[in-house]
């Protein structure tokens, strides 16, 4: 907030100009966001620029030392985090000098291909699946993960890692309450409506996260925000995959069972460190809330761990899940030496030197079987993850489209005040779909109700 | 034949322009002004100038009319930010208009040792980057870690998803603009009512005014052009409300939208889906919306004009 106390002037007919400048200067500066850019650095055929978040940096640390040949500028930046668009404005603003592009960039948002892939970004991504990266590469990627790199029928980035929801389970606390595990989401609810009766303020759960439109409405299959085809989307609320998952939810939020709060938040584990009995969440939960002192529970070990995704019904029905972000690795067209380029990426994204340095479960399979392999070697949960993790990336629901809006931006926004109110999940099914809807319209989509 | 021969005024025809005393300080004059007139020419005029010009044309330069204008005010985002950010002016230059003067006149009125004290007191907020300010915020609106928990319990807040609900965020904003801002805006008051004549206060006091009749009765109506000058300063930052949201969208990871307010529309436009012409179309906007306030506020105050 800006305050001009200027004082010796107030009185003069020269203030007048100054009044009106400040006013139309601040009325007209609605382009303050800092910039990262890394300028282009000489014609050097074996440069590269590689814009990484904190977390990725090891990884491109360990190309530049690899490749001590590569002359590897690394420049760190948000990542494009919680949606901010950061990766857009970046490139917006080098399309308008049309210089300044960086060769690779580590997005944290599994959509932003799909952002750039609009008009007015000018083919910033390059397509990949022409002859960049080898079609041997590609088809070592687990199945599905290449998903929201597409772009119609071109493929615009890399998998970094996935983000399947899996069941997480403090087993300590289960034996001890005498429950079974669930592997249906009927078990869940019905432990859930145990705990709120028998244990209030433990929790089997948690609805206050952006995410959580994938963590439910993904599993449940429920068709808000499919691209059938480009500048289609199905957008179907009342469709009974949606409703049925909103009048499971229901209950657990009137009883509190899962309560509507932040499961990122520092604040989480000081409230539910030892109040959780489960937890359904992204693969990436291993690090961000049970294990090590960065996490939110920093819990003890053997405390924790992961079964598949629930099935709806039947325990030998075919389970799915929501699959929540997952980095891309993104090439710029505008890349000096895209086979250097293309081959540098290549080695990020699947390599298991790299990727043995990720902070997800890699995308790539012979990568993901190195990682999973060092993550169980510390026997910090209570049972391998392996075997789960397995099993989970082969269940995530397609119909679930990454969109050049952000669906998650969406639902935090006007879906989850209306939760931390009071309102049902039911009831919010059709906001979130109206929001959709209205943003699909506003990136040129015909909105359908059905296929 | 009458012959009328009219005089030079005292000292006209000895002083021609550009020599002696008044040309020097004339020439002094400039020169501590044209600083500020090119800064002003590069950082306010030409982009005020290119926004203009963006507002009004296509990609490629264009012509577009008032293309740009319509598509923006029919954007499902651009209403409800207009209303954002009318609600929180309403309440934040309510509350600074009131509680400043409120304050100052307070501080006026006081023990006159205590006065440098208080001053310093009450500018020690702004004295903190504006971000970093949202940032202490943050903390004392987070219940499981806000030193002010019993209060937001009272109010059945537990969790920072209920504090930043819709309805609460102008009241939220308004306060974080207050604490942040008003401090200054009170060392300027206190400057102001530090102006007044004490002869005439003691007029007053003699012909029979209280404290409170004073302080209302004469020295408010003495520092009215001043209170005005902040209204203007205040409306156009008011309507510019960027940090404060943006802050708290991304410490609620999103709950607060990212498109709250129209400063935050047009920079979203802007960079997120590079529609650089939208961006500028809503930019004039609030523009035309200051220069409007503003203009009303200069010419039914006569404040430019000196006595």
């Amino acid at each position: 907030m800006g305050s001009n106390k200027d004082r010796a002037s107030i009185h003069r007919k020269g203030a007048g100009v100054i009044a009106a400048t400040m006013a139309f200067t601040v009325a007209t500066a609605g382009a303050t966001g800092a910039s990262a850019a890394a300028p282009r650095r000489g014609a050097a055929s074996e440069a590269l620029t590689i814009w990484v978040d904190s977390a990725r940096l090891p990884m491109a640390k360990a190309y530049a030392k690899t490749h001590p040949g590569v002359d590897v500028k690394i420049v760190t930046f948000d990542g494009g985090a919680n949606g901010d668009g950061s990766i857009e404005s970046k490139v917006a603003l080098f399309n308008r000098i049309g210089r300044g592009w960086p060769d690779i960039i580590f997005s944290e948002e599994a959509n932003d291909v799909q952002r750039l892939a609009a008009p007015q970004f000018q083919n910033f991504s390059a397509v990949l699946n022409k002859g960049l990266v080898p079609d041997k590469v590609l088809s070592g990627y687990a199945k599905g993960a290449l998903y929201p790199c597409m772009v119609g029928g071109k493929l615009e980035c890399l998998r970094n890692d996935m983000a399947f929801d899996v069941l997480w389970v403090n087993m300590p606390l289960m034996k001890q309450w005498g429950y079974t595990v669930p592997s249906t989401w009927q078990q869940w609810q019905a432990i859930g409506e145990s705990v709120a009766k028998n244990h209030p303020g433990y929790i089997v759960g948690t609805a206050g996260d952006s995410f959580d439109d994938s963590i439910y409405l993904q599993a449940a299959q429920c068709p808000v925000n499919e691209v059938v085809n480009a500048y289609t989307v199905l957008d179907n609320p009342n469709d009974p995959h949606c409703t049925r998952m909103g009048k499971l939810l229901d209950p657990l939020l009137t009883d509190k069972s899962l309560p509507v709060v932040y499961s990122l938040a520092s604040t989480f584990g000081k409230q539910y460190a030892n109040k959780t009995l489960m937890l359904i969440g992204p693969a990436w939960y291993s690090g961000a809330i049970f294990e090590g002192t960065g996490s939110e529970f920093n819990s003890p070990k053997g405390t924790w761990a992961a079964y598949p995704p629930l099935a709806w019904g039947s325990p030998t029905a075919r389970a799915f899940t929501g699959d929540v972000g997952g980095g891309l690795w993104i090439m710029s067209s505008h890349a000096a030496n895209p086979k250097l380029t293309a081959q540098a990426m290549t080695w990020l994204a699947t390599s298991t030197t790299s990727q043995d340095l990720s902070q997800g479960y890699p995308g790539y399979v012979p990568a993901a079987r190195s990682w999973i392999a060092q993550q169980d070697k510390s026997q910090f949960f209570a049972k391998p993850l392996a075997p789960t993790f397995a099993k989970a990336v082969g269940e995530v629901w397609t119909g679930w489209s990454e969109s050049q809006w952000d669906v998650y931006g969406l639902w935090a926004s006007n879906v989850l005040p209306n939760l931390a109110s009071g309102s049902t999940f039911s009831s919010q099914i059709p906001v979130l779909a109206s929001q959709i809807s209205n943003a699909a319209a506003v990136a040129g989509f015909q909105v359908v109700t059905k296929r | 034949m009458t012959v009328t021969t009219s005089l030079p005024a005292p000292g006209r025809a000895l002083r021609r322009p550009g020599s002696g005393l008044a040309g020097g300080r004339r020439r002094a004059g400039y020169l501590f002004v044209s600083l500020y007139v090119v800064l002003l020419v590069l950082f306010g005029v030409a982009p005020t100038a290119y926004a203009l010009y963006l507002s009004l044309t296509r990609p490629g330069s264009k012509w577009a009319g008032l293309h740009n204008f319509l598509a923006t005010a029919h954007d499902y985002r651009f209403v409800p930010a207009l209303e954002h950010i009318a609600v929180y002016l309403l309440v934040w230059l309510v509350v600074l208009v009131v509680l400043v003067l409120l304050l100052a006149l307070l501080l006026h009125g006081g023990i006159k040792k205590l006065v440098p004290v208080f001053r310093f007191l009450f500018y020690i907020p702004g004295a903190l980057a504006g971000s970093a300010s949202v940032l202490v915020w943050l903390f004392m609106l987070d219940p499981p870690i806000s030193p002010w928990h019993p209060v937001e319990s009272l109010f059945h807040l537990s969790s920072l998803p209920q504090v930043v609900e819709p309805g609460h965020l102008p009241f939220i904003f308004a306060m974080i603009a207050f604490w942040t801002g008003a401090g200054g805006w009170i060392v300027v008051m206190n400057g102001a009512l530090n102006n007044i004549s004490d002869e005439v206060l003691e007029s007053a006091r003699i012909d029979g005014a209280n404290a409170v009749q004073v302080a209302l009765r004469v020295k408010l109506p003495l520092i009215r052009k001043w209170v005005v000058y902040m209204v203007i300063l205040a409306f156009a930052a008011g309507t510019q409300l960027f940090v404060e949201p943006t802050l708290v969208s991304t410490a609620s990871f999103g709950e607060v939208s990212q498109f709250w307010s129209p400063n935050q529309l047009a920079y979203y436009t802007a960079f997120t889906e590079a529609n650089f012409n939208y961006a500028a179309a809503i930019s004039v906007d609030l523009l035309i919306v200051c220069a409007l306030v503003a203009g009303l506020l200069v010419f039914r105050s006569k404040l430019f004009e000196i006595e």
